[in-house]
C-alpha cells in the first residue's frame, strides 16, 4: 500500500465515523425525556409556537424523512435555528471555534515542546535526581484535577500577584498577528495576549505534559533496552544519532497513538477550563446551552467537537504512518 | 590493580585478553559474569568462544567493546589491542599503559575507546530483526556505518569529541534543512556495494527496504555488510547463526569465511555449536560459569579435551549428524553466578563426573601442552583422577 | 490468572518499590477514611453555622476590613478596622462559606469520590468486557460493529458526553440509609449518603469502550493460543471457552486498565460536580466550586483544600495502578540490561 493510499483509505475509514457521529447526535432528540420538541422550543412557548416549530422541523414526518433532511441540512452547512437565542446554530457555534482551538493549540504546542524534553532526560539520566523531579511532577500532573489546578493559578498568580489576568479572552492571537504589521505595537499586544492565554493554557496542558513525559520516559527506557541499540552502537555512530533519530523516534510511535486516543480528554479539559476562566470557545457554549436547555446549539456543538476529533485523529495518523512505514507497507 | 604482574601481550596478537572480569551490580547482588578471562586473537585467525548459555560468552563479547551496559561493569583484566598509531600516539602518556605496538583498551581514556567502534572493532549479533531498527530502512543503517568511518578518516578529532563531532544541534539542523542529513550520497553508494558483496541480489532496490521486507538470512548478510562497513581490524560475531535455518547456517558461515580470508581480518566468533566452531575456528576457548575453562588449537582441545566440561560437551554430540547438535550435554545447570554463592572452588565440580576433594579449591590455568598453547583449568591437568579422592555423594544433592 | 507466580511478582514488586507502598498506604487510607467516615468526622458535614463561617484552618489568620463612618467635630470620618479572624480549634481545616466544617466535608468527600469511581467502573467494565470478549472472540460482523461504535463513542469527550446525557436526563440521586447512623452506632451526622446514580450511569456508558477494547484485544490473542484451540476441537462451546479459558486470562489486563480508570472517573466525576452537573452538594468538585467565589476575598482554603484531596486520592491510585502493572504484566518491564 502507498502512504497516498493509505491517507485516502484512513479518510474514508474516518468519514464513516463522522456520520456515525451525525447519526448519535440525531438520536439525542429521542433520550430526551417527553416530547422531542420539548427539547427545541423555548419552555414558556405557547401550543401554537410550538406545534409551528414541529412542522418546520419535520417532527411530524416520518422518521426516515427527518433523518434525511438532517444530514442534507448539515451538508449545506445549515445545524438548525435556536429558538431560545434566536439565532442560527451554525453562526453560533462557528463564532466560538476559534477561541477553543486557540486554547486546545497553545496548551498541546507547550505540553508537547515541555515534556519530550524532559521524558528524554528523565530517561537518559535514570535514577538522578532530575529524574525523580521529572517522575514526580508527571504523577502530580496526571493526579491534578485541572480546574482546581486553574483556580489556584488564579488564586496564586491572578489574584495575589496579578501577573496574568483572571478571566476572558480580551487580546486573541489574531490580534498578535495583526500587531506585526498593523498601527497596535507588537510587544505590548504579545504581552496583553499572553497575560489572557498562559494560565487557561498551562490549566489545560498540564496533564498532558504529565501524560506525554511519563510515556516518553518509559517507552525510551524500553527503546533503550532493545537489540538493536547495542547494534547501533557497536557501529560506532554518534550517541546524538543513537538516542534521537533511533531511540526517540521509534519512541514516539507509540506516544502519538496515545495522543489521538487522548484527543477527547483534552477537548473535555478544555470544556471545564473554559468554564473556569470563562473563556468564550464551545467548551462555555456546550454548559450554557445545556443550562438553558438549547438543544440545537448543544447537538450543533457535539457534531463541531467529535467531527474535529476524527478529523485530527486522521492527521495524527498520518504522522504514525509517516514515523512508522510499517504500518504502511505491512 | 597493578599492571606489573600481567605478562606482556605476544607481538603476533591483534587482541590479547587477560584476567578480564565483567560483574553485574544488581538487587539480589553481584553477578560475576565474566571471570578473569584470558585469551589471544592472533592475526588472520577466527577464534571461537563456546559455552552454554548463561557461561558469559556475550557478555565477553561486549566487553571488547565497551558495551557492557548498567548495572554491568568491568571490574579487572586488560585488553591488549594492537595498533602502532594508537600505541605512538599514548606512549609516554602516564595514565595509559603501552607496550610495544600494544595498548591496553581499558586505560585509553572513554571518548577514544568509543572512536575504535566501527573502524577498529564490530559486531554481528545473533538476532538480525531485532539488531536493526525496525523503522529505518537498512540501506540508511548500513550508510550510518560507512558514514562513522568516512567521518573518522576526514577529521580524526571530532571523533573524539564529546558528541563525536555531531550534537544535537546537527540533528535539528538535519530535521530542517532540506537535504542535509548524517548519511552522504556517497555513504549509501558504498552501502549497496557492500550489500552487493555480502550476496544480497538486486542491491539497488534493497537499500531502501525495512527490515521487516528482509528474510532473516538476508537480514543477517546485511548486518555483516554493516559490521564491514568500517573495514575493521577484528569482527566479532555473536551467535551469527543461531536465529537461522540450518541451510542458511551454511551460507552465512561461509561467507564469514571469505571475508576473513579476502580482508584478512581476525574474527572471534562466539556460538553454543560446536559443530560450527570444528567447521570454521583455529583455536578455540570453552567458557564455563564466567571462565574460560580450557582452550587452545582447535585439534587440541577437540582432540584431546582435559577438562571434564570440554570431555562432556564433546561426548554430547551425537556421531551421525554433528551438524545438528545443541549443547544440553551435562547433568544439571549452569550456575547462577550470584557472588555471594560462588566461593573458591572449581565451579563445574557439582556438576563433574571426575570431581575430587582439590576441586573445593580454585583450580589455576595449566599448560598441558609442550608449547603451553594448551591449558585447563582443572586438576587433572595436573594429575590422574583417583577415585580414593572423589567427593561424597551429598555435596551432588539437590543439583538435578 | 491469578496464580502463585502473580502474588510472587506483586510481593517482590512492592517490596522493591516505595511508590508502590506509598499507593497502598494511601488507597487503603481513603477506603477507611470513607467507610468510617461517621466515626472520623468531627462534626455533621451539612449543618451550617453562620456565626463561624469562614473561619481559616488551624495555623492561619485572616482579615477582615469594615468600614464604618462616624462623625467626629462635625465631619464625617471614614474608619477602617481591620479584623483579625482566628482559627477555631473545633474547626482543623476551618469552615466554609456557610460555617460548615471544613474537615467533615472533606472526609464524607471521599464517600462520594470512591462510590463514584468504583461503581462507575464497575459498570463500566460490566457493558464493555463481556461484549469485547464476544466480539475478539468471533471476530466478523459483530467485531467490526463494535470497533465502529467505539470509533464514534471515542468520538466524543468523556466530559462532554457526560454532560450532555446528564443535561437530557436530569441529575437523579438516591438515599442510601448510613447503616452506622441508622443502627444508632454514631449519632449527630447524616443518616443517608447521597449516591448520584445518573453520575454513575453516565460514567460508565461513557467509559465502557475502553474496557471493550482491552478485553476485545485480549480474546483476539488467547483465540489462537493452543490450549483454547485444543478446547474447541474437543467440543467445549464458545461461551463456555470464553468464560473458563479466555476471561480469567484476560482478568490481569482489566484489572490494570480498571485501577487506571478508577482514577480517571474520581476526576471525571469531580469536574461534573464542579459543573454543577452531580446530584449530591456533598463532593470535593462542587466544593471547589463554592470556594472559587472565595478566592479573590482571601478565603483560599475553601476551593485549596477539597482539590488537594482529590490529587492525593488520584496519586494513590495511579500509583497502585503503577504497581500492578509493573508486577502483573511482564511485558512492561525486565527489558533493560545489557546481556
Amino acid at each position: 500500500m502507498s502512504f497516498g493510499r493509505f491517507v485516502f483509505t484512513r479518510s474514508l475509514q474516518g468519514l464513516g465515523v463522522i456520520w456515525g457521529v451525525i447519526t448519535v447526535v440525531f438520536a439525542l432528540r429521542f433520550v430526551t425525556p417527553g416530547d422531542p420538541i420539548n427539547a427545541v422550543a423555548p419552555l414558556d412557548a405557547t401550543q401554537e409556537t410550538r406545534r409551528a416549530i414541529a412542522a418546520e422541523l419535520g417532527l411530524d414526518q416520518p422518521l426516515y424523512i427527518q433523518y434525511g433532511q438532517y444530514l442534507f441540512d448539515l451538508m449545506v452547512g445549515d445545524m438548525g435555528f435556536s429558538y431560545i437565542r434566536g439565532q442560527e446554530v451554525t453562526g453560533l457555534v462557528f463564532a466560538r471555534v476559534p477561541a477553543t482551538v486557540e486554547l486546545a493549540v497553545t496548551a498541546t504546542i507547550v505540553a508537547i515542546a515541555l515534556s519530550i524534553p524532559l521524558g528524554v532526560i528523565s530517561a537518559t539520566r535514570r535514577n538522578e535526581p532530575v529524574d525523580y523531579g521529572a517522575t514526580l511532577f508527571s504523577l502530580a500532573g496526571i493526579s491534578t484535577p485541572n480546574f482546581w489546578l486553574g483556580i489556584m493559578m488564579i488564586l496564586i498568580l491572578a489574584v495575589e500577584f496579578g501577573i496574568f489576568h483572571t478571566s476572558g479572552r480580551g487580546t486573541d492571537f489574531g490580534d498578535v498577528v495583526i500587531s506585526v504589521v498593523g498601527p497596535e505595537p507588537f510587544i505590548s499586544t504579545l504581552a496583553s495576549w499572553l497575560k489572557y492565554i498562559t494560565l487557561p493554557s498551562i490549566a489545560l496542558g498540564t496533564y498532558f505534559m504529565a501524560l506525554i513525559t511519563r510515556l516518553t520516559r518509559s517507552g525510551m527506557l524500553d527503546e533503550l533496552g532493545k537489540a538493536y541499540v547495542t547494534a547501533s552502537r557497536a557501529k560506532g555512530i554518534p550517541e546524538t544519532l543513537v538516542r534521537y533519530k533511533h531511540v526517540l523516534r521509534n519512541t514516539l510511535i507509540p506516544v502519538i497513538t496515545v495522543l489521538g486516543l487522548q484527543l477527547g480528554t483534552l477537548i473535555g479539559g478544555a470544556v471545564i477550563t473554559e468554564a473556569v476562566f470563562s473563556w468564550p470557545g464551545l467548551g462555555t457554549l456546550v454548559i450554557q446551552s445545556i443550562n438553558l436547555r438549547d438543544w440545537p446549539v448543544l447537538q450543533g456543538s457535539l457534531i463541531v467537537i467529535g467531527t474535529s476529533f476524527v478529523l485530527v485523529n486522521i492527521l495524527v495518523d498520518t504522522v504514525y504512518a509517516y514515523l512508522d512505514p510499517q504500518v504502511v507497507y505491512d | 590493580m597493578s599492571y606489573e604482574q600481567t605478562s606482556r601481550p605476544a607481538a603476533d596478537s591483534v587482541l590479547s585478553v587477560e584476567g578480564l572480569s565483567t560483574r553485574f551490580f544488581t538487587e539480589e547482588g553481584q553477578i560475576n559474569a565474566v571471570e578473569s578471562v584470558s585469551f589471544d586473537l592472533r592475526e588472520d585467525e577466527i577464534l571461537g568462544i563456546v559455552g552454554e548459555s548463561g557461561s558469559g560468552k556475550s557478555v565477553t563479547a561486549l566487553s571488547l567493546v565497551d558495551l557492557v551496559g548498567s548495572p554491568g561493569r568491568i571490574t579487572a583484566g586488560s585488553v591488549w589491542y594492537r595498533n602502532p598509531d594508537l600505541a605512538e600516539e599514548f606512549r609516554g602518556n602516564d595514565s595509559v599503559e603501552v607496550s610495544g605496538d600494544h595498548v591496553d583498551l581499558r586505560t585509553l581514556p572513554p571518548r577514544v575507546r568509543r572512536s575504535l567502534r566501527g573502524p577498529s572493532f564490530s559486531m554481528i549479533f545473533q538476532d538480525p530483526m531485532s539488531s536493526f531498527n525496525p523503522s529505518i530502512t537498512v540501506g540508511e543503517q548500513i550508510a550510518e556505518a560507512v558514514e562513522v568511518q568516512r567521518r573518522a578518516r576526514a577529521n580524526p578529532r571530532s571523533t573524539r569529541s564529546r558528541t563525536q563531532g555531531y550534537g544535537l544541534s546537527n540533528y535539528l539542523l538535519d530535521g530542517i534543512v532540506p537535504g542535509r542529513s548524517y548519511t552522504s550520497k556517497a555513504s549509501t553508494e558504498r552501502a549497496v556495494e557492500l550489500l552487493e558483496q555480502v550476496g544480497i541480489p538486486d542491491p539497488e532496490e534493497r537499500v531502501d527496504e525495512y527490515p521487516n521486507q528482509f528474510s532473516g538470512g538476508m537480514l543477517q548478510r546485511a548486518m555483516i555488510a554493516q559490521a564491514l562497513a568500517g573495514e575493521p581490524d577484528v569482527l566479532i560475531a555473536d551467535e551469527p547463526t543461531t536465529a537461522l535455518d540450518v541451510t542458511i547456517q551454511a551460507q552465512i558461515l561461509n561467507l564469514l569465511r571469505d571475508i576473513q580470508r579476502d580482508r584478512g581480518m581476525s574474527i572471534v566468533l562466539i556460538t553454543h555449536d560446536l559443530a560450527v566452531v570444528a567447521e570454521m575456528c583455529d583455536r578455540v576457548c570453552v567458557m564455563y560459569a564466567g571462565e574460560v575453562v580450557e582452550r587452545g588449537p582447535l585439534e587440541a582441545v577437540f582432540g584431546d579435551p582435559v577438562h571434564p566440561y570440554t570431555q562432556g560437551l564433546l561426548g554430547s554430540i551425537p556421531e551421525p549428524d554433528a551438524a545438528k547438535s545443541r549443547l544440553e550435554p551435562i547433568a544439571g545447570n549452569v550456575p547462577g553466578l550470584l557472588d555471594s554463592e560462588m566461593g573458591d572452588r572449581c565451579y563445574f565440580a557439582d556438576r563433574c563426573p571426575k570431581a575430587m576433594q582439590s576441586c573445593l579449591e580454585k583450580p589455576a590455568d595449566v599448560p598441558t601442552s609442550a608449547d603451553g598453547e594448551h591449558t585447563a583449568k582443572c586438576v587433572l591437568a595436573e594429575r590422574p583422577y583417583d577415585p580414593d579422592e572423589a567427593l561424597p555423594d551429598e555435596y551432588f544433592g539437590g543439583n538435578e | 490468572m491469578v496464580s502463585a507466580r502473580v502474588i510472587r511478582n506483586l510481593k517482590s514488586e512492592f517490596k522493591t518499590s516505595a511508590l508502590a507502598k506509598i499507593g497502598l498506604a494511601l488507597v487503603v487510607g481513603i477506603i477507611l477514611v470513607a467507610t468510617f467516615a461517621p466515626f472520623i468526622a468531627p462534626h455533621n458535614p451539612t449543618e451550617q453555622r453562620l456565626p463561624q463561617s469562614e473561619l481559616p484552618p488551624i495555623g492561619f489568620t485572616d482579615t477582615n476590613e469594615k468600614t464604618s463612618s462616624e462623625m467626629v467635630d462635625g465631619e464625617i470620618q471614614t474608619v477602617t478596622e481591620t479584623e483579625v479572624i482566628r482559627a477555631d480549634s473545633d474547626f482543623v481545616l476551618g469552615t466554609d462559606g456557610l460555617g460548615r466544617d471544613m474537615l467533615s466535608r472533606i472526609i464524607y468527600g471521599a464517600r462520594t469520590s470512591l462510590a463514584v469511581g468504583v461503581l462507575g467502573t464497575l459498570f463500566a467494565a460490566v457493558i464493555g468486557v463481556p461484549v469485547g470478549m464476544y466480539a475478539g472472540y468471533h471476530r466478523g460482523r459483530i467485531d467490526d460493529t463494535l470497533m465502529r461504535i467505539a470509533d464514534v463513542s471515542l468520538a466524543f469527550p468523556s466530559l462532554v458526553l457526560a454532560v450532555a446525557l446528564i443535561g437530557l436526563w436530569g441529575r437523579a440521586a438516591v438515599r442510601v440509609p448510613d447503616p452506622f447512623v441508622v443502627t444508632g452506632l454514631v449519632s449527630g451526622m447524616p443518616e443517608y449518603f447521597v449516591l448520584p446514580i445518573t453520575v454513575v450511569i453516565v460514567v460508565g456508558l461513557v467509559n465502557w469502550v475502553w474496557f471493550a477494547r482491552v478485553a476485545r484485544g485480549e480474546a483476539m490473542s488467547l483465540r489462537s493460543q493452543e490450549y483454547v484451540k485444543a478446547a474447541r476441537a474437543l467440543g467445549a462451546s464458545d461461551n463456555r471457552i470464553i468464560l473458563s479459558h479466555v476471561l480469567p486470562n484476560a482478568i490481569t489486563p482489566i484489572i490494570v486498565l480498571g485501577t487506571v480508570q478508577v482514577a480517571a472517573i474520581i476526576l471525571l466525576e469531580s469536574a461534573l460536580s464542579f459543573l454543577g452537573f452531580s446530584g449530591t452538594t456533598l463532593s470535593w468538585g462542587f466544593d471547589i466550586s463554592q470556594g472559587r467565589d472565595y478566592i479573590s476575598s482571601g478565603q483560599w482554603w475553601i476551593a485549596s483544600i477539597p482539590g488537594l484531596a482529590i490529587m492525593l486520592s488520584v496519586i494513590g491510585i495511579n500509583l497502585l495502578g503503577d504497581w500492578l502493572r509493573d508486577a502483573l504484566d511482564p511485558g512492561i518491564q525486565g527489558e533493560g540490561g545489557a546481556a
